[in-house]
């Protein structure tokens, strides 16, 4: 059986005013963060694949890149990364890739802007 | 696991059964004494140095250990077989193989294994030119006999020139980077030459860990060692342990993606837990490692060998060994016997702990098809 999915407004949405705002919203029983970065919304499940932590209760950073040598290294300062508070895996906001090894994925929803309303489709 | 539905219709059943025995780190037994023909006009001077010495482990080496070296290993007034003489020439490699049912030996130095321990550069280059001229000129000639070429660390750009000279000796199947007291650790980019060479000649890097140059690198842990049991038993581990992170955390697999790895001497129970140590911090502490593109586990898959010698003792429960190298992967793993060490492993040694546990490929694989496959031997 597949539903189709449906749209959860989120409260208090004016709250997420500036980039790293973030709102956590219980959706049928499941946490989903909703992130604001470079003035998007991204909605992710607060549950790391690891080992079942609050994902989204970690810090917003950048990351760690080399050149193709790996000598330089260059710190990309988009900060679209969320890192577990539980042992520090980083998994990106936009589209729950783990930056690591892209096998690992948090599931992620879509956000409809709509009336001043944020509603995650899920 | 490991025992698949092919076991019911197994053939190799015994030793015997087995196509091709390749040990995979053999050694050699070479002295001083033996090297100094092979030191050629320019190192007329480090010759004369060296004879100045009347206690070359000592003066030119550094080579220490808190108990004596295995004793009671080499008793050539008791022993049925002279090992240690046994490996002075191909005749000799030859009638010890054969005693112990090995068809083919991956040939590996004794004393200038532990190069590290000589400081001056100059004395230590002059010592592997001089053991592979040696090497070349004694054991180039058997068609069961390949040669693991030797390099000293201490200059990478001089080291890549000797992989230059002997590359392409049709019996040089490898070269080894002494990994005992190598400081700082084979992952820095210092040795980036003697990767680029090897990488240019398809030639795999071992490394063979050795106490008696461990002080180099372990000072604290040889210093305070109050027996060569003690020291023996965690040198061996450590050191490969410091070298495989020093090569998977600084990124020399990925930007030498067609170097092979080999590490010899340590046995094997000790990679996967490594390993999964290493995926592990790769996974929890990405800004440190961000020359990897894949999980250092699977770095180890592909470019990655170990050697079984010494196995330990795996009295309690002997598929144990299996197990360890289901974890590793059996494409990953090759028998070694370390002979004429004396804590050598037979074939059988390994053979009677993984015949009933892996399908007949993959013990083929392990004793000896492996190490085919990567040497270039032609069964
Ligand atoms: S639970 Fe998230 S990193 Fe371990």
């Amino acid at each position: 059986m597949s539903r189709s999915p449906t749209e959860h407004r989120v409260p208090n949405a004016d709250r997420l005013d500036e980039d790293g705002a973030r709102i956590t919203v219980d959706v049928d029983g499941q946490e989903i963060t909703v992130f604001r970065y470079d003035g998007e919304y991204y909605a992710v499940l607060n549950f790391c694949v690891h080992q079942a932590g609050p994902l989204c209760e970690g810090r917003l950073t950048g990351r760690m890149t080399t050149d193709e040598d790996g000598w330089e290294w260059t710190y990309d300062d988009e900060e679209k990364h969320v890192v577990c508070p539980w042992h520090g895996w980083k998994f990106d906001i936009t589209d729950g890739t783990n930056v690591s090894d892209s096998r690992y994925v948090v599931p992620t929803y879509d956000v409809e802007k709509r009336d001043g309303e944020l509603y995650i489709v899920r | 696991m490991v025992a698949s539905q092919s076991q019911a219709r197994s053939s190799v059943t015994s030793i015997d059964d087995v196509g091709l025995v390749v040990d995979a780190d053999s050694h050699l037994t070479e002295s001083v004494d033996d090297l100094y023909p092979y030191m050629d006009d320019r190192d007329e001077g480090i010759k004369q140095l060296i004879k100045l010495s009347e206690i070359p482990f000592s003066d030119i080496f550094s080579i220490t250990a808190p108990t004596p070296i295995f004793p009671d290993g080499q008793d050539e007034g008791t022993a049925d077989v002279d090992l240690w003489s046994g490996a002075n020439d191909i005749e000799g490699k030859h009638d010890l193989m054969d005693e112990y049912g090995i068809d083919h030996s991956i040939v590996n130095p004794t004393l200038v294994a532990v190069v590290n321990t000589v400081n001056n550069s100059r004395i230590a280059r002059a010592l592997v030119s001089a053991y592979n001229r040696y090497l070349i000129d004694n054991f180039a000639d058997s068609d069961r006999i390949s040669n693991i070429m030797v390099v000293a660390p201490h200059e990478p750009n001089r080291a890549a020139e000797e992989i230059d000279e002997w590359a392409d000796e049709d019996s040089v199947v490898g070269v080894l980077i002494p990994p005992a007291g190598l400081v700082p650790a084979a992952g820095d980019r210092r040795y980036d030459p003697i990767y680029e060479a090897a990488q240019r000649h398809d030639l795999p890097v071992h490394y063979h860990s050795n106490t008696g140059a461990v002080h180099r690198s372990f000072p604290m842990q040889h210093n305070w060692s109050q027996t060569y049991a003690e020291e023996h038993a965690i040198m061996h581990p450590f050191t490969h342990m410091w070298n495989l992170s020093s090569l998977l955390f600084n990124g020399t697999p990925e930007r030498f993606p067609d170097v092979e790895f080999v590490f010899n001497e340590a046995g094997i129970g000790w990679i996967p837990y490594m390993t999964w140590r290493l995926d592990d911090h790769y996974l929890e502490l990405p800004h440190d490692v961000p020359v990897l593109e894949k999980l250092p586990s699977e770095y180890i898959s592909d470019q990655f060998y170990f050697t079984t010698q010494p196995l330990g003792h795996t009295a309690r429960d002997g598929r144990h060994i299996a197990q360890i190298i289901e974890m590793i992967g059996p494409d990953s793993v090759m028998y070694s016997a370390d002979l004429p060490h004396p804590d050598f492993d037979l074939p059988a040694e390994l053979f009677d702990r993984i015949r009933s546990q892996f399908d007949d490929e993959a013990v083929e694989k392990i004793m000896g098809k492996n190490a085919a496959d990567l040497f270039g031997i032609e069964a």
